[in-house]
């Protein structure tokens, strides 16, 4: 960190972070979760953090957030240094977490009402705010019932508008859409993109490829607590210059894997994986190889059910970038901080 | 921006409405105490007299401020299961992520276990009068508010240390495996001069011994002596030390 970063705030940056880092210390010793992180948001869009589990997207937020101490490096969130002024930068973000955050003893009317108060929202204020949040997230009906007795959907809309109530500058998403159908999803990206309509900055942590790919602006690809890369979705997928050629045999999964070595072998490709039941071949021209793959399997007598092209994955960048598939199981196998 | 009066008062009422709405606390809470008077106390009556017992006074004059201890201890150490139940739900972080502050926070739990304290207390108090209690007035206003102090200690630390566990199990484990030594090496069933010299010396290191001496004083009007005095200091400084832990535990926990 220079101080020529620090005279010259950036003056549509909704959070930079420099450096920031995190360990952890366990029975077996200390883990880095987060080892230097550098961010730059633009005001007024969407953010995604994407990555596997124990990636250190979470524990970043947390840091970001103000519930963790940082350890290393400095944050502005909102204008406003996290270290100095936490106080103040909960006045300015909203911040719903993983496990969501209501109070599910509580109605949904009583949870908006002590999150306004605590917020210091006016007496005059918070009943017109309430009322407005609920017509927003179409919240009427189950509003004095308790949060207990919400559906899943219900309740992630109830959790965004406690953490919208005192009309923050930058919104906090942890993995918003874990667990949710794919019309509730839908329905909950629409929300997001109205939030930024209106000036709202939001910051998504998702280890979803769609997610990413189709709700945020702008993405950071976070592993082994490290950015791997930054940037527009479409324009990390188009910097690779790559398609994948998806072979899907009619084998057990040993000689899957063994087929991954010959292909990789007969082929002129990047990286062969295997991700279940089908192998991927990443390739610089998909059509030049295509007729190669297809040859080869007539060749060997491969059992195949299906082949097919596709262009490039946000989850062909982190391969790229990593080595890995983001669909691998997490390898460490620690835990989702 | 609310003040932190207004705030510890809006994170009181959240928890009061949730006490309010496990009908079955209500009634486990009310009911101990009296189980403790209806089960236990008669069997004092034939040792009216033993060393202890000062004479003129009845066995429940020793016994229920006895009780009244374990209540105010016992109010204060379930506090923990909730923090864990809303650190799994997320509803602590988020309260952590408002600009309230971290003390509110901690007190709106602590001094809803006051209030659970304080009502059975009373409760006990009234309904041991027919069947022999004869409290002085004063004395257990005096009282109320010394082990309303020792529920905040309790309340304090269990909720702290809750934050710091995040796992039920140790919790419990740890919790009440205190509970019985404390209780049992407190004097609160029977006076502890009818014990051995070991027992005796041992207690002095239990702070729950000398808020039951103190509780037996105050109950019989005695409120300015050395027990009395001894009880305010050595709870008071507890009540400092666990609040202002608590505290920063709810400031940086790694919840």
């Amino acid at each position: 960190m220079d101080d020529n970063a620090r005279s010259q705030p950036q003056a549509h940056a909704a959070i930079v972070a420099d450096g920031l880092q995190k360990s952890f210390r366990s029975r077996t010793g200390t883990v880095d979760a987060v080892r230097g992180v550098d961010l730059a948001v633009e005001a007024g869009t969407i953010f995604g953090l994407l990555g596997p589990n124990g990636a250190g997207k979470t524990t970043t937020l947390r840091m970001l957030t103000t519930l963790l101490p940082i350890d290393g490096g400095r944050a502005e969130v909102a204008g406003v240094d996290v270290a100095r002024a936490p106080r103040e930068v909960r006045r300015r973000i909203g911040y719903v977490g993983q496990a969501g955050g209501a109070d599910l003893g509580a109605t949904g009317r009583e949870n908006l009402l002590l999150q306004a108060r605590l917020h210091g929202l006016a007496a005059s204020d918070i009943h017109d705010r309430v009322t407005e949040l609920v017509d927003l997230f179409e919240l009427a009906e189950l509003i004095d019932r308790p949060a207990r007795t919400y559906s899943g959907g219900q309740r992630r809309r109830l959790e965004i508008a406690l953490g919208l109530i005192h009309r923050p500058s930058v919104l906090f998403l942890d993995e918003p859409t874990a667990g949710l159908d794919p019309q509730t999803r839908a329905s909950l990206w629409d929300h997001v993109r109205a939030l930024r309509s209106g000036g709202t900055t939001i910051v998504v942590v998702t280890h979803y490829l769609d997610e990413a790919d189709q709700l945020c602006d702008t993405i950071a690809i976070v592993d082994r607590g490290t950015v791997v890369t930054e940037g527009r979705p479409h324009e990390l997928k188009a910097a690779l210059a790559r398609d994948t050629v998806i072979v899907q045999p009619r084998l057990g999964p040993e000689e899957v894997a063994e087929l991954r070595d010959h292909l990789a072998r007969a082929v002129p490709s990047t990286t062969a994986v295997v991700d279940g039941d089908v192998v991927r071949l990443a390739v610089d021209d998909g059509t030049a190889t295509l007729p190669a793959v297809v040859e080869f399997l007539r060749r060997e007598h491969v059992p195949i059910d299906g082949i097919s092209l596709a262009g490039a994955s946000l989850d062909d960048v982190f391969l790229a970038h990593t080595g890995r598939s983001l669909r691998d199981p997490d390898p460490t196998g620690s835990a989702r901080r | 921006m609310s003040t932190f009066a207004s705030q510890t008062w809006w994170l009181l009422q959240r928890k009061l409405l949730e006490s309010w709405r496990a009908p079955a606390w209500i009634v486990v809470a009310l009911s101990t105490p009296l189980l403790y008077l209806a089960l236990f106390g008669p069997l004092l009556n034939s040792i009216v007299g033993a060393p202890g017992f000062p004479p003129g006074s009845s066995a429940l004059d020793i016994f229920v401020p006895g009780v009244l201890v374990i209540v105010a201890f016992g109010a204060g150490m379930g506090a923990g299961w909730t923090v864990i139940t809303e650190l799994d739900t997320g509803v602590l972080e988020r309260l952590r992520v408002t600009p309230a502050s971290r003390l509110a926070l901690l007190l709106g739990p602590v001094l809803r276990d006051v209030v659970t304290f304080v009502v059975p207390a009373i409760v006990v108090t009234i309904a041991a009068q027919p069947f022999g209690y004869h409290p002085d007035a004063t004395g257990t206003a005096v009282l109320l508010v010394l082990l309303s102090l020792l529920t905040i200690v309790v309340s304090a630390w269990s909720n702290a240390l809750s934050m710091l566990l995040k796992d039920i199990g140790s919790l419990a484990s740890i919790v009440t495996g205190l509970q019985l030594p404390l209780t049992l090496l407190s004097g609160v069933l029977l006076p502890l001069e009818i014990g051995p010299t070991w027992m005796r010396v041992l207690a002095h290191a239990n702070p729950l011994y000398y808020a039951v001496n103190a509780a037996r004083d105050l109950a019989q009007g005695s409120i300015l002596t050395t027990d009395t005095g001894i009880a305010f200091a050595v709870v008071g400084a507890l009540a400092a030390m666990t609040l202002t832990w608590a505290t920063r535990v709810y400031r940086s926990a790694v919840a």
